[in-house]
């Protein structure tokens, strides 16, 4: 994914990406303050927004391939099960038993399969929408803080759990985080935004041991 | 008293129920989407369109009546019809009351939600007419709200019916008009006991109408 | 100065809210409100705006009206909700006297029933009231009953039971259940006939298409009695009213109403 000259203008704030390159298979961080941007850029990125000029080389994938797990993930106002498969329903797939239960094992929600989504706690409700983002196999998932609500225990199951899956058959992913240490598990290459725009970016251990910019320095100094 | 329970009275409660059915499904007809397009629409003056919207929420039937009596009748525009004093005119007169709640309550629902429901649409890969469909679920709630608020307008109406319908007898006449007619007359005793039946009557519409709505619930269970 | 304003202000104030009070009170000593019910032809044709201002003016005395059909107005007065009824059903309010909800009944005032109906109509202008309702029958025309209990109800329905007809049944006689004026109206969009009372028939607007095809019969006569019902909380007003509307000066006044409008009076003395 090549993305060039992206701009968004808002009234107090404005989002300019210059260039910017995604590689298929590659678990890429976005890090930066409150309000720079992130998650803008990776709505814009995703294509849920549009941006008011530049463009965003796909290279072939579509709509159907990519999926984002907002930051407060939207539920169906139905039962567990019925969020999980949605995305497999607008598919015309028809879910497999198997699949389904791994999932349902995963989050937890084995128990709460024919619960309201809506009575789950944050955490659960967070685990929920990212199995619902796993359950199509998209190529490119975008996650905007996904774990923020989760215990530290699952926090830890979902980084293995990712980073089995990428060794198995590799996907495309584009995390927001402000807990570093899941930066520096999953990601390869971290990508630091100020005031609207990539201030730095490079490889994870690179970026984050020997950060060149000011921004970034005073930026990890509280973390 | 219970003399009144005759064919004659029979004839009534058969005629309003057709009347208000009919009114509430041509107006959920036409409400819904009209209300759901207010929503989505981006157009000049739009907040003007929703300012008539939330005024013709509160038009006084006697009003829509007269207006609806000055179209049909002999020597007005649609006049030719000869739509008078018949059931549909007191549907036409329904219609134009009904719409707008219809419509008014999807509206404020839709814009308290209906981003929300986009963006998600938009992170599963949903087409158009899945994002519609998806709408309407998730709105379902309001929207069989916004329904059996005007059913329940449509079946207390009596100002405007009066005037388009003539409560003439065997004809036009309804519950409503019926009770008018007899605290006329001075009949006050059948006046209430009517009312009464038209209470039990709202009552056991809504009993169906949620029964039918859990049972849709637990059909739509077998994903 | 801008004190000064502000205490003339507030002097001016507490000064006309006593003076308020003080009129209240005098006149509640004395006269006070009536409830009169009245069928909705003295009100439609708007006999009473014209006579009430005057009565209120010579005596004090304020009415507050409901104008609804006879026979509710009756009820009314049964149910002590009335202090005086003006009304036109004469078998009725006889009864109403021997019942004992008034203590006898006035001669105030006569008009007449008109029977009216479509212009091209089928019937030529007549005084045969049998003959009239009997065409409508025979020829199946739309007749529009009040079908309300009113007075002018109870007539029609009296006329067809001295003919020996029986109306009901037939598809062509509807029933309006709804006041006089509403009930000309849909006459008047429907090409139908229906018997009125010439009071309404002629101050209600907008039935240009309507004509008089049948009057002046003595089956048509329509006279009002005032009652004053005995449970009555004001009988003193009640009385005065009654004794205002028969008076001279009053009767005369009823018979000069509707002249210079519709070249004739809308009411005649009966008094």
């Amino acid at each position: 994914m090549k993305i060039s000259n992206l701009k968004k203008n808002y009234e107090k704030f404005s989002l300019n990406i210059d260039s910017l390159s995604i590689d298929e298979g590659k678990i890429y961080g976005i890090i930066g303050p409150n309000g720079c941007g992130k998650t803008t850029a990776m709505k814009l990125i995703a294509g849920i927004e549009k941006p008011d000029s530049g463009q965003i080389d796909y290279e072939g994938l579509t709509e159907r391939d990519m999926t984002m797990v907002l930051r407060k993930p939207y539920l169906l106002n139905d039962t567990v099960i019925r969020n999980l498969v949605y995305p497999l329903k607008l598919r015309n797939i028809k879910p497999d038993d198997g699949l389904v239960n791994h999932f349902l094992e995963i989050t937890g929600l084995t128990n709460l399969r024919d619960e309201y989504a809506h009575g789950l706690s944050g955490g659960e409700q967070q685990k929920l929408a990212l199995a619902r983002a796993l359950i199509f196999s998209p190529k490119v998932i975008f996650i905007d803080e996904g774990f923020s609500n989760m215990d530290i225990e699952s926090v830890a199951f979902f980084e293995n759990y990712i980073l089995e899956m990428q060794s198995k058959k590799p996907m495309t992913w584009v995390i927001i985080s402000h807990q570093l240490s899941n930066i520096r598990r999953l990601c390869e290459h971290v990508f630091f935004m100020h005031n609207g725009e990539v201030r730095a970016s490079g490889s994870t251990g690179s970026l984050l041991s020997d950060p060149r910019d000011e921004k970034l320095k005073q930026y990890l100094q509280y973390a | 008293m219970f003399e009144l329970l005759d064919r004659e009275i029979l004839g009534i409660i058969t005629l309003t129920l057709r009347m208000t059915l009919l009114s509430t499904v041509i107006s959920t007809i036409l409400g819904v989407p009209l209300g759901l397009w207010l929503d989505h629409a981006q157009f000049r003056g739009k907040h003007i369109v929703v300012l008539i919207n939330r005024t013709l929420m509160a038009s006084p039937p006697v009003v829509i009546g007269l207006v609806v009596y000055l179209l049909l009748m002999r020597n007005g525009p649609f006049g030719f019809m000869g739509l008078l004093f018949t059931l549909e005119a007191m549907i036409i007169a329904q219609v134009l009351l009904l719409t707008p709640i219809i419509c008014g309550i999807v509206y404020t629902a839709s814009e308290r939600n209906s981003s929300h429901i986009r963006t998600f649409a938009k992170t599963m890969g949903a087409s158009k007419f899945q994002t519609q469909v998806l709408l309407i679920k998730e709105l379902s709630n309001e929207i069989y709200f916004s329904i059996i608020t005007g059913f329940g307008r449509a079946m207390s109406e009596v100002g405007a019916i009066m005037i388009v319908g003539g409560n003439i007898r065997h004809h036009t006449r309804v519950m409503t008009t019926t009770i008018s007619l007899l605290r006329n007359r001075g009949e006050i005793n059948q006046a209430i006991f009517l009312g009464i039946i038209l209470m039990l009557i709202a009552f056991a519409v809504q009993l169906i109408a949620g029964f039918l709505r859990k049972r849709e619930r637990r059909i739509n269970e077998n994903f | 100065m801008k004190r000064n304003f502000a205490s003339i202000l507030a002097v001016f104030l507490i000064l006309s809210i006593t003076l308020a009070f003080t009129v209240g009170c005098d006149d509640s000593n004395e006269t006070g409100t009536i409830v009169l019910a009245t069928t909705t032809s003295t009100y439609d044709s708007r006999l009473l705006d014209f006579l009430l201002p005057v009565f209120t003016e010579e005596t004090g005395w304020d009415v507050q009206v409901i104008s609804v059909g006879t026979g509710a107005a009756m009820q009314l007065g049964r149910d002590g909700e009335a202090d005086v009824l003006l009304v036109h059903a004469r078998e009725a309010e006889d009864q109403f006297v021997a019942d004992g909800y008034a203590e006898r009944r006035y001669d105030v005032m006569y008009n007449d029933f008109v029977i009216v109906g479509p212009y091209h109509g089928a019937i030529s202008h007549n005084d045969d009231i049998e003959q009239t309702f009997r065409d409508i029958l025979d020829q199946e025309l739309l007749f529009i009953s009040r079908g309300d209990d009113s007075g002018t109800h109870m007539r029609e329905l009296q006329i067809w039971d001295a003919l020996g007809l029986t109306p009901e049944g037939n598809p062509n006689y509807l029933e309006s259940g709804q006041g006089m004026g509403a009930t000309l109206g849909m006459a008047a969009e429907m090409n139908a006939f229906t018997l009125s009372d010439r009071a309404t028939w002629l101050a209600y607007p907008n039935v240009m298409d309507l004509i008089i095809v049948c009057e002046g019969n003595p089956r048509l006569l329509n006279p009002y009695g005032l009652l004053v019902v005995s449970t009555t909380l004001e009988p003193t007003g009640a009385q005065a009213f009654v004794d205002w509307m028969i008076s001279p000066a009053t009767q005369a006044l009823i018979a000069t109403f509707g002249v210079e409008d519709f070249g004739q009076p809308l009411f005649f003395p009966e008094a």
